[in-house]
């Protein structure tokens, strides 16, 4: 008793081509009748045959979609996964019809009505034991040990079902689906949600979107670098000509400003933390209190080059002279340097007026209710814990922890000179952090503050300075040329690769890179005198591009106006459930379309990664992670994309 | 029915917080505040459910007083087809669920089964499948659309083109989404005009609000009045907050055609794309912007408009001249934007970015340095609150996306910047059968009506359980003096007594199953002690009826029901203990059995249609198993006695005539006494019993 409708599909009917028996026994039927009829008539019961030949057979079993269902397979359905919400909305329109939160209300049984009840959250506590706080109010978590997936499969139906009687209120005839899901999404949890969708709504097909790359659509870019502040981590995605070419993540996400949110209310209302961030962590306040606060109250210092904001107690960075010294250090030691810098940079930065501004807080979620008074000052350090942490040292980090800022600089770091080129200048805000007042300028400016400092260097510190200064060691020069030399020849490789491996000019030549450096009017303008390396890449001569030429001689749009490049700049995106209407909207095909029949029949572990998807240049090029767009032949494979395979 | 005053009578001994918890009709009562389903349940005493809950209570325990239910789990929840397929997919740890599923029994407890357990007044029954079905499970149809505010239908072509929410004036207070009511305001009198003769024909500009009679808010807080009093959306609509005037969407298309027209060809859109940029678009402009931007690039990079290259031609055609947007309308209806060709129409390069906000490029202007400072300076310049200032996570929620909003994401934090809310659209919805596709539940289609044309609820099809928990004077232990009430003591038998009540008109055979200990932390024994039994038909309703009541009118379908049992449904209480009933048992014994208390494997109590049967529970002790285990504190709901049982009802129904026909009716059982046809149903269901006290 499978609850499996008998819908086909208005493609299936139409494309219901006669069998080759009932064909071949027409044209029996028709040669014994030849020799009574000429050749005109022939052709017209020939005609008429097949027409009924691909329509009797289509409707055999009574189906039981009303004509209507034409109209039904219009209406795309586009679903933004998130941890904490998905958006649901059709194709076309230009902000989702529904947002539907998770929490617990949803994970209550039917007629459980005890939201209801008077005092009831109060109650929290024995719902946070075991290390629950807030696990409710998200749909997934990244580690799925010991997740039970048909759970989320269950809160994934709900939240579906909810959006479409709630706010788009259509009925439950089968349409096609678009899932714009991020990118990094483990495969079980991708199963579970496709096989809830499958199996409760019957779509046709679900189409997958990378997240990332429907950011960059819905900002008008075709490369850019996308900075989602998400709830469980932070995401920072390349994406380069619609591809998603590098990632970098970071556990400092709007989870983690909860809790220091709530570690802070904490600490004001005089309980003793214990610093340790572990699950046996005693919570006084409710998470959706804490959320609240957050949202409401908390909010981002300004940059300032000095480091350690006054409220918090200056600490010491790491003790000297372990490792690699810090930026900090460096600060530290020549402060009339920064502060000449701080200036010029933050010009534009009015100072904060000085008297405490003090507001008040009612906090009902603990054992008594209560408020505390808290100066705005303290308001920020939650945010200031989750994302920057900069009382710490920038080295003392680990891999999942790294702050936003330096995630971000590492980001662009790590990609190769052309599309950073692009990319810095297209440096796109997303997710739910991004509702931190003042968050997104201090992650710009402390970039743009890195960059001026280190320049695109990975090398940096203490070390390298001296190197540079100390006109005593002799080496310096040599050294200098040495990394001069290898650098520069390694980008020529990277040059002559590009050249030679795309000859369909898929990557911009790379006297764009050149355009990087000059063009830069911001921030790393002055990173060209304390850096060489890059500097003396960019002044090579650029190399003739015919591609390039072509191109310019095609499409004369892009001559008048080139895009802007190497210089930081943030855009603005309409977010990933509007990119994902919008190219569905413009019928542009995604790399992963999953046809229902067959993950019927297969279930994930049909998916394949055709070598054929991702083509041998963007292999070489980019190393992995390709995404790859359009370039389906035929329906039988199919892929997960992005998203890999089982 | 069964008023609780007959009670007393045979249990003496209960005392009357528990009459209130157990003994109802059908008795389904859930744990929260809920209307009661059936109006059988309407007695006072059912309605006290807020306690003063004490300082101490709220902490410690903190559960409002029980109510034991009974709750259905859907046959449809098991065979989701994809987690069980389950070879291939195990050694990805895809398949835990599914091999869960299989073997074991249903645990209340577990994750999922929260999404699969209904009451039974949320199950409908398809009578052609004999199946249980659940919300899950029925495909749903749209009867009409509705405004649940002025209760006005909808047609349903406007659903897609103005949106699932109310186009008229009815709104939702953004505070306490309480309903708005249009207000006329007198606009104080201004001076000036007070002087001057004709004052009374002030302008009546703005002089209209909206305002919550709940919360006092009112649509001037946000700065925003109404000239009319009438289709306030629209007019809403054009405002921002603070009154200033907005374009829609419709107006711009037609201002930037005007522009077009007057600028002609190429030089305006050059000049267009050059606008500075940092013209803040909101979002529905965006969209649209990029929208255009998007469509003109894909129809261009087709090559349908200057593969050779008439620069002019190609800058100029942004959308604004005749031939370009012919083609990019002849290439979106010729199909040749199928997926196909967006690979050959996006060769990177051809199709290139979005450079201006005409074409939906939006620089971000990351300083919200004046947000901070107004959120730092409120109550210096207010005297408010900066925390109430602020909007709260669900006022946020709960508003309609505003796409007015210039980006920060839509997302607005003042309570300044909220906005009236429109009233979502409500639907009226018929629901059919999956597999059948006959009809289960079709509502009226007239919006004010609220009755249904064809509703099938289960209720009418499956026994209804109740619950109350058997206490006999001289039997039971009496309770500890320390435990709270309505709470079961741990490690010490109690019973209770469960009632099936039979609504079909076919007597009916009831087998129950259980786990002799139930599954979950805190394991609690189990014992059925009589686990099959029948339960007589429905059909004499109408007599005891009239005989309850000693009624001289008697309606027409009483009387062919009323003749098939006569002697057994008789006496005022209807109800006999099984003692009396059971062949072999004197009634002298069967005194003595009420003192001796339930037996094994005997029916407990029976009735005309309905039959009670006592199950014996030995609950854990929830403190010392807590101790041990070292799975931390006692979660919510963990000290909720729920007994998982398999319910299987056998009848013998009359076929329906279509399958008398030979050969047919032969799908479920022997085709005996001429249309008889034997049905069953089987599903699992939760007992909630009561909490179990957390001493020991």
């Amino acid at each position: 008793m499978s609850a499996s409708l008998p819908h086909r599909s208005v493609a299936n009917i139409r494309g219901a081509a006669p069998t080759s028996s009932s064909r071949s026994g027409s044209s029996h039927r028709e040669r014994e009748s030849s020799s009574h009829r000429d050749r005109g008539d022939r052709d017209r019961e020939r005609g008429d045959r097949d027409y009924s030949g691909t329509s009797t057979p289509a409707r055999p079993i009574p189906t039981f979609n009303t004509p209507s269902s034409l109209r039904a397979e219009e209406e795309l359905i586009v679903v933004d996964f998130g941890t904490r919400k998905i958006q649901v909305g059709f194709a076309g329109d230009s902000a989702p019809r529904g947002i539907v939160w998770f929490g617990p209300e949803q994970q209550r049984r039917i007629g459980d009505f005890r939201d209801w009840q008077t005092d009831y959250h109060q109650d929290w506590r024995s719902k946070a034991a075991g290390g629950n706080w807030g696990r409710d109010y998200e749909l997934w978590r990244p580690d799925v040990r010991g997740l039970e997936l048909g759970q989320v499969g269950d809160k994934v139906e709900k939240a579906v079902r909810e959006a479409y009687t709630k706010y788009m209120l259509i009925d439950s005839r089968p349409r096609r689906m678009v899932c714009v899901v991020p990118t990094g999404l483990p495969i079980p949890l991708l199963s579970a949600a496709l096989d809830s969708l499958f199996h409760r709504f019957q779509p046709p097909t679900v189409s997958l979107l990378s997240s990332p790359v429907a950011v960059a659509v819905a900002a008008g870019v075709r490369s850019a670098l996308v900075v989602d502040l998400g709830w469980n981590e932070t995401i920072v995605t390349s994406v380069y000509e619609y591809r998603e070419v590098a990632t970098k993540r970071t556990v400092r996400g709007g989870r983690r400003l909860t809790e220091e949110t709530h570690r802070f209310l904490a600490k004001e209302l005089g309980h003793v933390q214990r610093d340790n961030r572990d699950d046996k962590q005693e919570y006084v306040l409710s998470f959706e209190e804490c959320h609240d606060i957050a949202n409401r109250l908390v909010w981002c210092k300004p940059f300032k080059a000095e480091k350690t904001p006054k409220s918090l107690p200056p600490q010491p960075a790491t003790p000297e002279g372990e490792g690699l010294a810090t930026v900090e250090e460096s600060d530290e030691d020549k402060p009339t340097i920064t502060i000449t810098t701080t200036t010029t940079t933050t010009a534009g930065e009015k100072p904060l007026p000085p008297p405490p501004k003090v507001t008040t807080i009612p906090l009902r979620s603990g054992r008594s209710p209560t408020s505390v008074e808290v100066t705005f000052d303290q308001l920020s350090e939650p945010c200031e814990n989750t994302f920057f942490d900069s009382q710490y040292s920038l080295s003392s980090f680990d891999d999942h922890e790294i702050p936003v800022h330096l995630l971000v600089y590492r980001a662009l770091l790590q990609l190769p000179l052309d599309v950073r080129a692009l990319c810095m200048s297209r440096i796109i805000f997303s997710g739910g952090g991004t509702t931190v007042l003042g968050l997104r300028k201090r992650i710009f400016d402390e970039v743009c503050h890195i960059v001026q400092e280190r320049g695109w260097d990975p090398v940096y510190g203490k070390a390298k300075e001296q190197l540079r200064t100390n006109p005593k060691l002799k080496k310096r020069h040599g050294r200098h040329q040495t990394t001069n030399n290898s650098n520069s020849s390694s980008n020529n490789n990277n040059n002559s690769n590009n050249t030679l491996t795309t000859p369909g000019g898929v990557s911009p030549p790379t006297a764009a890179s050149g355009a990087a450096g000059e063009g830069g009017t911001a921030a790393p303008a002055s990173g060209q005198e304390e850096d060489g390396i890059w500097h003396d890449a960019a002044n090579s001569v650029p190399e003739f591009d015919p591609i390039e030429a072509q191109l310019a001689r095609t499409n004369p749009a892009s001559n008048g106006r080139k895009p802007l490049q190497g210089q930081l700049r943030a855009i603005e995106s309409l977010g990933p459930w509007a990119g994902g209407s919008l190219t569905t909207h413009l019928k542009v095909s995604t790399v992963s379309t999953i046809d229902k029949d067959q993950w019927t029949q297969h279930g994930v572990t049909g998916a394949t990664v055709r070598q054929a998807d991702v083509e041998a240049k963007t292999q070489q090029r980019l190393s992995w992670n390709a995404m790859n767009r359009g370039g389906r032949e035929g329906k039988e494979p199919w892929t997960l994309g992005v998203w890999g395979a089982a | 029915m069964f008023g609780n005053n007959r009670l007393p009578a045979f249990h003496p001994g209960l005392t009357q917080s528990r009459i209130r918890d157990t003994t109802t009709g059908s008795g389904l009562w859930f744990p929260g505040l809920r209307s009661p389903p059936l109006p059988s349940e309407s007695d006072p005493a059912n309605d006290q459910l807020p306690l003063p809950i004490t300082q101490e209570d709220l902490y410690d325990t903190p559960m409002a007083p029980f109510n034991p239910y009974t709750y259905i789990r859907c046959p449809c929840s098991e065979l989701n087809p994809y987690t069980k397929r389950t070879p291939d997919v195990t050694a990805q740890g895809l398949s835990r669920a599914a091999q869960d599923d299989d073997d074991h029994t249903f645990d209340p407890r577990a994750a999922r089964s929260n999404y699969s357990l209904y009451p039974l007044e949320y199950l409908s029954f398809c009578e052609d499948c004999h199946q249980i079905r659940c919300p899950r499970c029925v495909a749903e149809e749209i009867v009409c659309y509705y405004c649940p505010n002025c209760l006005f239908e909808v047609p349903s072509s406007n659903i897609r083109s103005e949106g699932s929410r109310c186009t008229r004036s009815c709104f939702q207070c953004p505070i306490c989404i309480g309903p708005l009511a249009v207000n006329h305001v007198e606009t104080p009198p201004d001076p000036n005009q007070l002087l001057s003769p004709d004052h009374a024909s002030s302008s009546h500009s703005g002089s209209y609000i909206l305002s919550c009679s709940y919360c006092n808010w009112s649509s001037t807080e946000i700065g925003i009045k109404f000239d009319k009093p009438n289709s306030i959306h629209m007019q809403l609509a054009k405002l921002r907050n603070g009154g200033e005037t907005r374009l829609t969407a419709k107006e711009r298309k037609e201002r930037r055609k005007e522009q077009a027209s007057q600028g002609g060809g190429g030089g305006s859109s050059t000049g267009q794309g050059e606008e500075d940029l940092d013209t803040l678009l909101d979002m529905e402009t965006q969209f649209a912007n990029l929208k255009s931007f998007y469509q003109n690039q894909l129809s261009d990079a087709n090559g349908t408009g200057k593969v050779g290259g008439d620069p002019s031609a190609a800058l100029g055609n942004l959308g604004f001249d005749a031939p370009a947007s012919l083609s990019r309308i002849m290439s979106l209806y010729t199909g040749s934007s199928s997926l196909h060709d967006k690979k050959s129409k996006s060769r990177p390069g051809t199709m290139r970015e979005a450079l201006a906000p005409s074409e939906g490029l939006q620089l971000a202007s990351l300083d919200e340095s004046s947000a901070i400072t107004a959120l730092q300076d409120f109550e210096s310049t207010t005297g408010l609150d900066a925390y109430s200032s602020t909007a709260s996570t669900s006022q946020l929620q709960s508003q309609a996306p505003y796409l007015g909003a210039s980006p920060l994401h839509g997302l607005t934090r003042f309570t300044s910047s909220l906005r009236p809310i429109p009233y979502l659209l409500r639907t009226k919805r018929s629901k059919r059968c999956p597999q059948c596709r006959h009809i289960i539940s079709k509502p009226e289609s007239k919006v004010t009506t609220t009755r249904f044309r064809i509703r099938l609820i289960a209720g009418n099809y499956i026994p209804t359980i109740t619950i109350k928990q058997l206490i006999i004077p001289g039997l039971t232990p009496p309770p500890m003096p320390n435990l709270p009430p309505d709470t079961i003591e741990p490690l010490k038998p109690a019973q209770f007594v469960l009632t099936f009540k039979n609504p079909i008109f076919e007597s009916v055979r009831v087998t129950l199953a259980t786990p002799a200990t139930t599954p979950g932390r805190f394991p609690a024994k189990v014992t059925i002690l009589c686990p099959q039994f029948d339960i007589d038909s429905n059909t004499d309703v109408w007599e005891e009826a009239l005989k309850d009541n000693n009624a001289t009118s008697s309606s027409s379908q009483s009387q062919n029901l009323s003749s098939s049992t006569g002697p057994e449904g008789s006496g005022p209480g209807g109800r006999k203990r099984a003692g009396t009933l059971r062949p072999g048992t004197a009634g002298g014994a069967s005194l003595a059995g009420e003192e001796l208390g339930p037996e094994v494997g005997k029916v407990w109590e029976r009735g005309r249609n309905w039959t009670s049967i006592v199950i014996e529970v030995i609950p854990a002790s929830l403190v010392q198993t807590a101790k041990r285990d070292g799975r931390g504190p006692i979660k919510e709901d963990e000290d909720v006695l729920e007994i998982p049982m398999f319910v299987r009802i056998e009848w013998e129904a009359e076929a329906p005539e279509d399958e008398i026909m030979p050969g047919l009716s032969s799908a479920k059982g022997g085709n005996k006494d001429g249309g008889k046809e034997k049905r069953e149903l089987a599903y699992w269901c939760v007992l909630g019993l009561g909490r179990v006290a957390r001493t020991l």
